[in-house]
């Protein structure tokens, strides 16, 4: 019963960003990416949040998918 | 109309003209230009100091009962030196110092308030971008040391960028080969596995080693020139002990109790998705959502939001939020609960069924400012975040992030 959900999100957030990615996308020039560029706009975690995402790991009984490393290491997880 | 005709011809004159004079030959060009091209060397170094402190009451330890209260002070540094474009060192290390009062419940014998521990750790990288190429490879290892733990990671990992820059897929294989046996920093035990004093009779568990392999891929896509878009499936694989020696399990039947008992073997497929948005001339949208599940019945969403907004070039305030919900595991019961025919049983809360709920606020100045010649003041961070566990325990983490960066010229 709960693997089919899994596909079912999975595939739905796949399919979601394949279709962003291939038919809503516009091309950037570079004289086009001062946003683009600017370091709150960096995709991944910021480096100030890398403790923070030790607490999760630790508090939580779920971790990765980018958000901090998702086992290994420590005592923990 | 003839006028026309010579008006578009006077101006397409003119226009060769400027051109012809505009453009010097190439070694004129180098001469008389105020730019010079040179090879530089950089070295990014980041100093992050990061204070933790957390009280519960529901600790593993005591299964499932009593004072989670804990301290962690964790200086980190990072220096990465790029020697040229296409080669990058790294070292990462630190230590955590770790104030617990549920650690000396192992022993059930209180000879202080609490017990410090300490974590050291050390991890060097090293990454080449192959020539000609948009393709990067990477490996790093290092080792974490604690005095119920030792870890060896290992990794390799593979970028490619598109032909634009609008696009990244990366691949990344990270290993951790883990022992679980206590006593390396302190020469007080033998190396062995720890088990809560009055359980030490019995012998639980005949492995020690945990394996721990992580495939993690992502995805980078720029949208437009105001968003981008990221995806990050991950498939993880822990095998050996995944059990924690010391965490006590108390029964239903009101008097028999043992040591945590899980799985060997364990599953995790996380589904990270994260949407950048500049709305605006300030306001920066940070979206992230994670969807979590586990071959031990956890599923998980995970949602959080932070807004960037830059109040000068160089000074930026982001509040955030995070909000995490989860399903129990299987093996999961309260304090006297587990019951005496199951397999496997934990108290150990973090595999409850619970929601977290966490806000905070970043402050980030970034002047990039010159110390010295060749030395440069790049950011400072402040960031404060108050957690908060649907079963009671409430947290809150400081951290401020230095960033300094040197840059050398080279000689061509």
């Amino acid at each position: 019963m709960r693997i089919p959900n899994l596909v079912r999100i999975a595939a739905g957030i796949l399919i979601l960003a394949l279709t962003g990615a291939t038919t809503g996308c516009t091309t950037v020039r570079p004289y086009q990416k001062a946003r683009l560029n600017d370091f709150n706009m960096r995709l991944g975690k910021t480096d100030i949040e890398k403790f923070d995402e030790g607490v999760h790991t630790y508090r939580e009984g779920a971790s990765g998918g980018g958000n901090g490393k998702a086992s290994g290491g420590c005592g923990c997880n | 109309m003839t006028n026309k005709y010579l008006t578009l011809a006077m101006l397409v004159a003119a226009l060769h003209a400027t051109g012809q004079k505009g453009r010097p030959d190439t070694a004129n060009h180098r001469a008389d230009s105020p730019y010079k091209k040179q090879m530089v060397s950089r070295t990014q170094i980041q100093v992050l100091f990061a204070f933790y402190t957390q009280d519960g009451d529901h600790s593993a330890i005591t299964g499932g009962i009593g004072t989670e209260w804990l301290h962690v002070y964790s200086p980190e540094f990072t220096i990465t030196h790029q020697p040229d474009s296409n080669r990058s060192l790294s070292l990462n290390g630190g230590i955590d110092i770790i104030t617990s009062a549920s650690m000396n419940m192992i022993s059930l014998m209180r000879s202080s308030a609490s017990r410090v521990s300490d974590r050291f750790y050390l991890s060097p990288g090293y990454s080449y971008r192959l020539p000609k190429t948009r393709t990067r490879l990477g490996v790093n290892t290092g080792f974490s040391l604690e005095s119920a733990y030792l870890s060896f990671p290992a990794g390799l990992s593979v970028t490619h960028t598109g032909p634009s820059g609008s696009r990244e897929i990366s691949a990344s294989l990270q290993c951790y080969f883990d022992d679980l046996r206590f006593g390396r920093i302190s020469d007080t035990y033998p190396l062995a596995l720890v088990y809560p004093i009055e359980l030490r009779d019995t012998s639980w568990f005949s492995i020690y080693r945990r394996y721990s392999y992580n495939l993690d891929l992502s995805f980078y896509q720029v949208i437009n020139s105001k968003m981008q878009f990221a995806l990050f499936p991950e498939a993880v694989l822990q095998k050996g002990l995944l059990s924690t020696p010391y965490h006590r399990v108390y029964f239903d039947d009101g008097h028999t109790e043992r040591v945590e008992n899980l799985p060997t073997e364990r599953w995790k497929f996380p589904l990270g998705a994260q949407l950048n948005y500049f709305a605006g001339r300030r306001v920066i949208i940070r979206s992230y959502y994670r969807y979590y599940h586990d071959n031990w019945g956890i599923i998980a969403h995970t949602f959080q939001m932070e807004v960037p907004v830059k109040f000068t070039p160089t000074f930026t305030l982001s509040p955030y939020v995070r909000f995490h919900t989860q399903t129990a595991a299987w093996y999961f019961h309260p304090y006297k609960q587990s019951n005496t025919r199951d397999k496997f049983y934990t108290s150990n809360y973090e595999l409850s069924a619970l929601n977290t709920y966490k806000a905070g606020l970043s402050a980030r100045y970034a002047p990039q400012n010159a110390l010295s010649h060749h030395y440069f003041f790049d950011a400072l961070t402040l960031r404060y975040s108050y957690y908060k566990r649907s079963d009671g325990l409430y947290a809150h983490i400081l951290s401020l992030l230095l960033e300094l960066e040197h840059v050398h010229p080279k000689s061509n």
